[in-house]
This record gives structure tokens, sequence and C-alpha cells, in this order.
């Protein structure tokens, strides 16, 4: 288990992370979420000893986490980078040996793992032959080949193709079962919707929210409705009726005022466009986190630059 | 096995497999034959590399005064031959080629009391000491016999003493003193070859420090070991792979010199002794060590190759200045100057090694200076871990070297 007590990390005058607390359970998936620049990254170097917090402490299982304790952690850096002159099996092995993992069992969980990525056929090969989706796979080994008890994956699915990311939540939601722990961060609310049991918004390294996904949904409320339509809607005529908006191309999540109807929400569209789906929904995670983060009314924009 | 040892020997293995590290443990041989053959080579009398005889007109000499003295200009390889013409003839044959040089004489050598030698290359030593030395003597001869010396004395009358230099050491032990020209050229070759190798494994060591920063590996690596150990790993598994180079080309060399030495008429290290070569040996591995930890912490600190090969020229430099002084330290080794530059780290190796070599360095200064460099190497390495795990907080930004240096002093971690 790993605790965060009110931590603190400041780079000069620019505070990145702001007395964060929270702590996983055992075999759950837990996500960090915010969007870039958030202060995710630097929560993470912080639990992995990389940097040291101002203030605050970590716990790794109950106890000030040490050197040592690295050994039973799994990272998957949001920065991909392996060497390029080394074969991967050697690279893979390496790694491993560095988290003082036992030699034969670590070369059985490798083959194991490579067959299931299906990139068997690179194992002698040198990273630089592969497309950027094998090298996540790759560096995804990388950080479970130890069999840690603890994985923190920053980003796991950014850049990978719909096939990769199932293969990859697949394996993902696999070692959950198995009971390590997973600690995530991504700035993609979908797939943490799919995967995370309970979670964490930061922004400007400030908690805004945490809780299990279902409380912190009900917290929300049950006024949001999505519409799929073809046509245009005026967005004005709707201000009287609904808070704010998220827009997508074919559909849009509204948030009603308070004792607005959603009936009369129906009226004023079908006068507009033809609706095609029309349900009352409970917020989606993206439509909390836009408004957690206080870009209300339009689609979350990721900031440029980490 | 510690982390640290794993870097070591991962950084080792992946030195050693490197095409480019193959290639040059197979040249390094010749340059050090070099360092061992040159200055004996470029020192020995007559040293004109195996080029033609050099072929010098006298002009209006008797020919049987030029006969008796062409096997003494022979011993130093040049040609004379007794020519009647103008100036203006010989200069056109020198500048065609036909003779390399000519000097006029006048019809009664004993009153000569300047003599012209015209030459494309006025700055030949070789030639220009030869004729002083020859014809000078001839011309002395001469004027002997004409003042009514008998001839047969003339030889003895001028024989001027052997002169030998004998050096009282600061060990007070005389030993016999090499010349200037060999303490020259195997400082020279030294500080070239140090300067050289420095250039390729500093390079490597702070390109494979700037990958690690700028690949994103870093962070993968820095989630299992320390940065200090990494960095030292990476540091120690390059310079002993460059070290497992330098014993092959030393045993190779040995075998190279021992086999072809003698044929060349070269004893191995001409002018080294066994104990000089230990302290080549020794300096050279701290010049090493140094500008390795050097390299890593510019590696450290720069944004990307360009950027390393600016931020490496300082260094350079402290390399050069030894390289143009040499001969100030060979003559002058106990200037100020000098035994500050012999203290002084990043000049220590090349310019105290000159000072041993040369018997100038008191052991006091020597251990002082061994002393420094390895105390400088640790808080460079030191240093560059900070600054290390400071670029891991700014890669892929511009920043200033001052910026860097201020978060190496902060706390960060």
């Amino acid at each position: 288990m790993i605790e965060l007590r009110s931590v603190s990390r400041s780079f000069g005058r620019v505070t990145a992370v702001d007395g964060i607390s929270f702590a996983t359970r055992d075999g759950e998936i837990f996500g960090l979420l915010g969007p870039n620049g958030a202060g995710k990254s630097t929560t993470i170097k912080m639990i992995m000893n990389i940097l040291r917090p101002d203030s605050g402490e970590i716990l790794f299982n109950g106890s000030r986490i040490r050197e040592s304790d690295k050994d039973r952690i799994g990272y998957l850096p949001e920065e991909r980078g392996l060497y390029r002159k080394v074969k991967i099996n050697e690279m893979l092995l390496y790694l491993a040996s560095l988290k003082n993992a036992h030699r034969p069992a670590a070369e059985k969980r490798l083959d194991e793992w490579l067959a299931r990525f299906d990139l068997m056929d690179w194992k002698y090969r040198t990273p630089d032959t592969l497309s950027k989706g094998m090298a996540q796979k790759v560096q995804f080994i990388a950080a479970v080949l130890h069999d840690p008890e603890f994985v923190f994956l920053d980003e796991p699915f950014s850049g990978l193709d719909p096939v990769s990311t199932d293969v990859l939540r697949e394996a993902v939601l696999e070692l959950a079962g198995r009971g390590t722990t997973i600690l995530f961060s991504t700035h993609n609310m979908e797939v943490a919707e799919r995967i995370c049991s309970r979670l964490l918004v930061i922004d400007h390294g400030r908690e805004l929210i945490s809780g299990s996904l279902a409380d912190i949904k009900s917290r929300f409320g049950h006024n949001t409705v999505i519409v799929e339509f073809d046509g245009t809607i005026d967005f004005g005529t709707l201000s009287r009726l609904v808070r704010s908006t998220a827009r997508f191309p074919r559909w849009v999540e509204l948030e009603l005022v308070e004792g607005a109807s959603h009936q009369e929400l129906l009226r004023v569209l079908l006068d507009q466009v033809s609706v095609r789906r029309f349900e009352v929904v409970s917020p989606s995670l993206h439509r909390i986190f836009v408004d957690l983060v206080g870009a209300e009314g339009k689609q979350y924009r990721e900031p440029v630059g980490a | 096995m510690s982390k640290m040892t794993k870097v070591i020997r991962m950084e080792f293995r992946l030195t050693v497999a490197n095409k480019l590290f193959i290639f040059l443990t197979i040249l390094g041989p010749f340059l050090i034959a070099a360092v061992a053959i040159l200055p004996g080579l470029l020192s020995s009398s007559g040293g004109a590399m195996g080029g033609p005889a050099t072929r010098i007109a006298l002009v209006g000499a008797d020919p049987h005064f030029v006969q008796a003295l062409s096997p003494v200009f022979q011993q130093s390889k040049i040609e004379v031959r007794a020519v009647q013409g103008s100036a203006g003839e010989l200069d056109s044959q020198v500048q065609s080629g036909a003779y390399d040089g000519y000097l006029v004489l006048p019809p009664n050598l004993a009153d000569a009391t300047r003599l012209q030698y015209v030459s494309k290359n006025a700055t030949d030593y070789r030639v220009i000491g030869a004729l002083q030395a020859v014809i000078g003597k001839a011309i002395v001869a001469q004027r002997l016999v004409s003042a009514g010396v008998p001839a047969s004395q003339v030889g003895s009358l001028t024989q001027s003493p052997v002169f030998e230099t004998r050096q009282l050491t600061q060990s007070g032990e005389k030993k016999k003193n090499s010349d200037f020209v060999t303490t020259l050229m195997t400082g020279l070759t030294f500080a070239i070859l140090l300067y050289m190798t420095v250039l390729l494994y500093g390079q490597v060591i702070g390109r494979s420090v700037l990958t690690e920063k700028t690949s994103k590996t870093v962070e993968i690596m820095l989630s299992s070991v320390r940065p200090m150990d990494l960095l030292f790993g990476k540091i120690l598994g390059k310079s002993l792979a460059s070290l497992l180079q330098y014993g092959i080309w030393v045993a190779i060399s040995a075998a190279v010199l021992k086999l072809i030495g003698p044929t060349l008429g070269v004893s191995i290290g001409a002018g080294l002794s066994i104990g000089m070569l230990a302290y080549l040996v020794l300096f050279f591995v701290l010049a090493f060590f140094l500008y390795c930890s050097v390299y890593a912490a510019l590696g450290a600190a720069a944004e990307d190759e360009q950027h390393l090969g600016q931020l490496a020229w300082p260094a350079v430099i402290f390399l050069i200045i030894p390289v143009m002084l040499i001969s100030a330290i060979i003559s002058t080794p106990q200037a100020p100057v000098i035994v500050a530059l012999s203290l002084f780290p990043l000049t220590a190796p090349i310019v105290m090694f000159l000072r041993v070599f040369v018997g100038a360095a008191k052991a006091w200064e020597i251990l002082v200076s061994i002393g420094l460099s390895i105390g400088a190497t640790g808080a460079v390495i030191w240093l560059s871990a900070r600054i290390f795990r400071a670029g891991i907080l700014m890669t892929g930004k511009r920043f200033r070297l001052s910026q860097v240096l201020g978060l190496a002093r902060s706390r960060s971690r």
C-alpha cells in the first residue's frame, strides 16, 4: 500500500504539488487524473524517490518509503526511452536485475509477456526496429517484469491504437486481478472511467476531488443529458435550461440548471435538430473533470507542454 | 551484487561491444609504438626521416677539398659537390631542384670571415649545423696550417672536449640526462596521446550521459538506482573498458617493439625508464578519470550534442595549455607558474609528468598533485550527479548553465 500524507513540492516559486494526500488499497486500480502540468508526474517522481518532497511524507506498507522499496515497484514513465543499441531481452533482464529480480523467474516471465504481446520475434532485436506501440509494450514489460507489488503507469495508453490499447488494458486488469496494486495517471477520462475503481483528480498541484467512481458520480447528480443528433443546435436558445455543455461532433452532453425539465429540453431540441438519442445519465468523468478544472462549457483542451 | 556493479557491468559490455572501440583497440598499438619509437627516431642524428640525401653545391671550392670532406657530410646524409658558376645560375638550379642549396666559398678559404648559404629551406638546422661544423672546422684548420702549425697536430688542437650533462635530481641521485629533443618529443607524444584519448573517451562518456538524459531512459533507470550509482556506474564501466583497451595496447606494443625494435635500432621507450613508465601510467589514469568525470558533468548539463561540444571547449583548452608550454616546462620546471600548473588538477597530469620526467618535482609536490587530482575527480562526479538530477527536471527545455548549477546547489533530489 502506498500512502501520501499532505505531500508538497515546489520548484523555485512554482508549487508543483500542494498538499496531496491519498492511499491506495491492495489490488485496486487507482487513477490519478489531471490536466498536463497538474503535478501528476512530480507526484510519481516523489513516490519513486527520484524527487524528495518539501513537506509531507510518503509511506510504503506503513513505513516511510526507502530506496530498497523501489524494487517492489514497477514504473512506466510518461517519457518512453530504451537503450537503442541493446537487444530487447538483454535490456529487459538488465532492468529486472536492477530491481533485484530472480533471474530464471524473470526470464520465464519475459517469454510469457513477449508471447502475450506478440513480440517474440523481437526478443533478440534492438528497439530501433520497433514501432511506437511495440516500444510502449516493451516498456510496459519493463515495468512489470520483476513482478512488483505495485505498478505505476504514467499515461500508459497515450499514442496507442485501439487494438494495442485493448491488449494493454486487459493486461492491466489481469495484473490487478492477481493482486497487484496499480496507480495510473492519465488525462484521458474515457480510459479512466473504464478501468479505475477509485480516483483522485488534481489540478495546479491541489486535490479537486477523490473517492470511488460511483461516489464521485453521485455527488455530481443526475441532471445530465446526452443527446445524439443530426443538424445544428443553437446553444443560445438552451441557456435558460442548460448550465453547461460538453460538445462533441455528433453528440453533446448537457448539464441542466436546477429545476429544469428534461421534457422541455427535448421539445426545444426537437424544434432545431433531429434527435437520435436522448438519455438522462449520471455525468461522465470527462464532464466532471471539465467542470472541476474550470473549462466550463468547452471541450477540454490539452495545454501544450508538460 | 550491488546495483552500481550491475550498471558498471552493463556499461562495460556495451562499450566493449562497440565497433569504434574494437577498431581503436587494433589501431592503438601503432600509437603507443609511436610514443616509444618517435623520440628516438626524431632525435637520432641525420634524422632525415628516410628521405633522399640533401644535395649541396659548394661554389668555387677546390674539388680535392670537397672530396676530403664528403665522407663526413655523408654521415649526415648530405651530398656535396664542387661547382663553378655565377650566383644567378645557381639560384635557378636550386629553384629547379637540381640542388637543395649552395654555399659560396672564397678563393682563399683561410681568409673567409663570412660565408653565405642559399637554399629554399633556410631553417633546416640539420644542414646548417653540419655545414657550420664541417666547413668551419676545415677553415680553422687551414688557418692553423698557414700559421705554421704542423698539419698532423691540427686535428687534436681543434678537437673540442665532449660535454656530458649530468643532472642532480631532487632525490640527490645524479642521472645521465636525456637530451632536450628526446624529452620534448616524449612529453609532446604523451600530451597528444592523452589529448586524443580524453577527446575520444570523454566524448563517449559525455554523450552517454547526455543520451541517458535525453532518451528518457533515465526515469526508468532512476526508478531502480540512485543517480549517484547510475553516474558512477556509467563512468566506471566506460573507464574500465578503456583501461582494458590500454592494457591490450601496452601488451601488443611491448611485443611488437621487442620484435621489430632492434631492427629499427630503437630500444623500448627511448628515454623512458620503468619508473617513468609507472609515472606515465599513473598520471594518465588520473587525467583520464578526471576528464571523464568532467565530461560526465558536461553531458549532464548539456542539452544536445552540439551544446555538449560547446561546453567541452573550456575543458579541452586545459589540455592544450600544457602542450603549448612544453618547452618552457622542460627548460624552467621550477618557475612558479609551472609549479602552479603542475598542481592544478586539469593541467597537472601533463605538467607534473614532465616535471617528474626532467627530475624537477619534489616528492611533496607529486603527492599534492595526485591528491588534488583525486579530490577534484570526486568533487566533479558529485557535482555531475547533482547536475544530472537537476537536469532530469529540465529536459527538453532551454536553460542556462547558471540555472542548472542553482538547481544542483538546491536540495533537489
